[in-house]
């Protein structure tokens, strides 16, 4: 039997189980419970743990850590992985490994402690300056976030790519069961720096942006072909499509449930990977579907974009349209996508796209 | 499903007393979330928590309408007694919460002066273990002793297995007094 357990802490103990050798952060709410937890368990087995006198220094030493070929690990909330997105893009430039989590909480600048979805575009579309992504998982319970703990490590040795593990404020506070993973010891990578100067150095003269340019996009196209992850119900048949993912994925599962119970044709995908964006459930959607709902934690309807994106993609002939039901902050409860619905229905909503 | 809010003060043990509800469901074999108020609430002012259980997946954790609303102080009743599904049960703490009350006549509304109870048994701190057997006992799924093992286990796991005999009696007291 599986015993209530906090999201943070879960995730906390999924990532020590996968391998995780270094964590370095600085505490915030509501992220602050994975690094506590961390600064006992990681000494305890001898691994180690720093509490970074910055976000900035925090992200720097993880970065140290994945050029030394382990398993690192950094977590932060909103205005925290703001601070740390230098340290990101450079990560991302070196073709470093490591996870960085971001328990995303509401609000422009320092915002606010309410569980949201808001870094949504910041998470998906790289974050920092440049020309990159970041792989970016969103589970929609804690069985869920501590199952793709591993796999947030094997995405990104496997592309030499960061991952953003996006979680939200409410997933990180909650309670429920779950079964946490095995241990799995991984190797130290046979590219990591090895104190003999065994690379060549390559300065910022020295390099071919062109040539860079060629494979990042071979290495985003591998990702984007191979990596899509999502759940979906109901597709097929449906007028239509729910699209939301986290907590609010979930709830919307609940939502749609009821709403087919009622007799509307409608159906749900709810990405578990959000980049690379899951085209893939897209095109198993009913051809003659009037449109999709997304459902998220947002003041302005970040998801929504991707949603109209991936329809003009996978509908090329027509132009299906897409709402945005935005909740701002929170959970959104089943009445509330239900309520959207019959709005949207009651034609008491304009279409985002 | 069930949903139960429980709502007070910080320090007044509302989130433990949900966690005890939690955790008796688990202990049965049942699904349950534990959501918490966080940040802002946990530095001084109100604490809450909503637990969901029952044997189909749980979509929100999040408070929808609650079957019962445990009161512990009156801010939080006025704060919440208006979101009680209809027919619903409101639990308040009558040692702080007295006088006339204004109750929707839909509601049954259930009395219980927790801290005067937790001295009378000698066990000062265990007003939230009273509420929380109370409330499962008027929610009737799940029996005395079911909630006395789901509750001694859990906190037995937490290594705070030497106030186990203070727990049950609170427990007791509080699944007698409603």
């Amino acid at each position: 039997m599986a015993d209530m357990i906090k999201g943070n802490v879960a995730i906390a103990e999924a990532a020590v189980r996968a391998g995780v050798q270094f964590y370095a952060g600085y505490p915030i709410t509501p992220s602050t419970e994975i690094m506590e937890y961390l600064s006992g368990r990681l000494p305890e087995l001898g691994r180690s743990f720093v509490q970074a006198e910055s976000e900035v220094s925090g992200i720097n030493m993880v970065m140290g850590a994945a050029a030394c070929g382990f398993r690192a690990l950094t977590a932060s909330s909103g205005p925290g992985i703001s601070l740390k997105q230098e340290g990101i893009s450079c990560i991302s430039d070196e073709e470093l490994a490591c996870v960085v989590i971001n328990v995303v909480r509401y609000g422009n600048g320092l915002g606010t402690l309410y569980s949201s979805q808001c870094d949504y575009f910041r998470e998906t579309r790289g974050g920092g300056n440049g020309d990159y992504r970041c792989i970016v998982l969103t589970p929609e319970s804690i069985q869920e976030a501590v199952d793709l703990m591993a796999p947030a490590f094997e995405l990104a040795e496997k592309y030499r790519i960061v991952t953003v593990f996006m979680t939200e404020g409410a997933l990180g506070q909650m309670m429920e069961p779950c079964v946490l993973p095995d241990f799995i010891e991984p190797e130290r990578h046979s590219w990591a720096l090895n104190g003999k100067y065994t690379y060549k150095k390559i300065g910022i003269f020295d390099r071919n942006s062109m040539t860079e340019a060629v494979a990042l996009n071979e290495k985003h196209a591998l990702i984007k072909e191979n990596e899509q992850r999502w759940e979906s119900g109901h597709v097929e048949d449906a007028d239509y499509v729910f699209v939301a993912y986290g907590l609010p994925g979930r709830s919307v599962k609940g939502a749609v449930k009821e709403l087919r119970k009622e007799g509307h044709k409608v159906g749900f995908i709810r990405p578990i990977t959000t980049w690379p964006f899951p085209e893939n459930g897209f095109k198993e959607v009913n051809q003659n579907v009037k449109g999709f709902i997304t459902v998220e934690a947002s003041a302005t309807g970040q998801l929504v974009d991707d949603v109209a994106l991936t329809a003009k993609r996978v509908f090329r002939e027509r132009n299906v349209p897409a709402w945005s039901l935005c909740c701002v902050y929170g959970v959104p409860s089943l009445k509330f996508t239900k309520d959207g619905f019959a709005r949207i229905m009651n034609n008491e909503l304009k279409e985002a796209y | 499903m069930r949903e139960i809010l429980y709502a007070g003060f910080g320090g007044q043990g509302v989130l433990t007393s949900g966690l005890v509800m939690s955790q008796v469901a688990v202990f049965k074999g049942q699904k349950a979330t534990w959501m918490p108020s966080y940040g802002s609430a946990m530095r001084g002012g109100t604490a809450n928590c909503t637990v969901k259980y029952g044997n189909d997946t749980i979509y929100n954790p999040g408070q929808e309408e609650p079957d019962l609303l445990l009161a512990m102080n009156g801010p939080s009743y006025q704060a919440f007694a208006g979101m009680v599904k209809l027919g619903g049960i409101i639990v308040i703490n009558s040692d702080i919460i007295s006088g006339e009350l204004d109750v929707r006549e839909d509601i049954t509304l259930h009395r219980v002066a927790c801290s005067t109870l937790a001295n009378e048994i000698d066990q000062p701190r265990g007003a939230n273990i009273i509420m929380a057997a109370a409330v499962i006992k008027l929610l009737n799924d799940f029996s005395l002793e079911d909630g006395i093992h789901g509750m001694n286990d859990m906190f037995e796991k937490k290594g705070k297995q030497k106030f186990e005999a203070g727990n049950t009696k609170s427990f007791e007291c509080g699944y007698n007094a409603v």
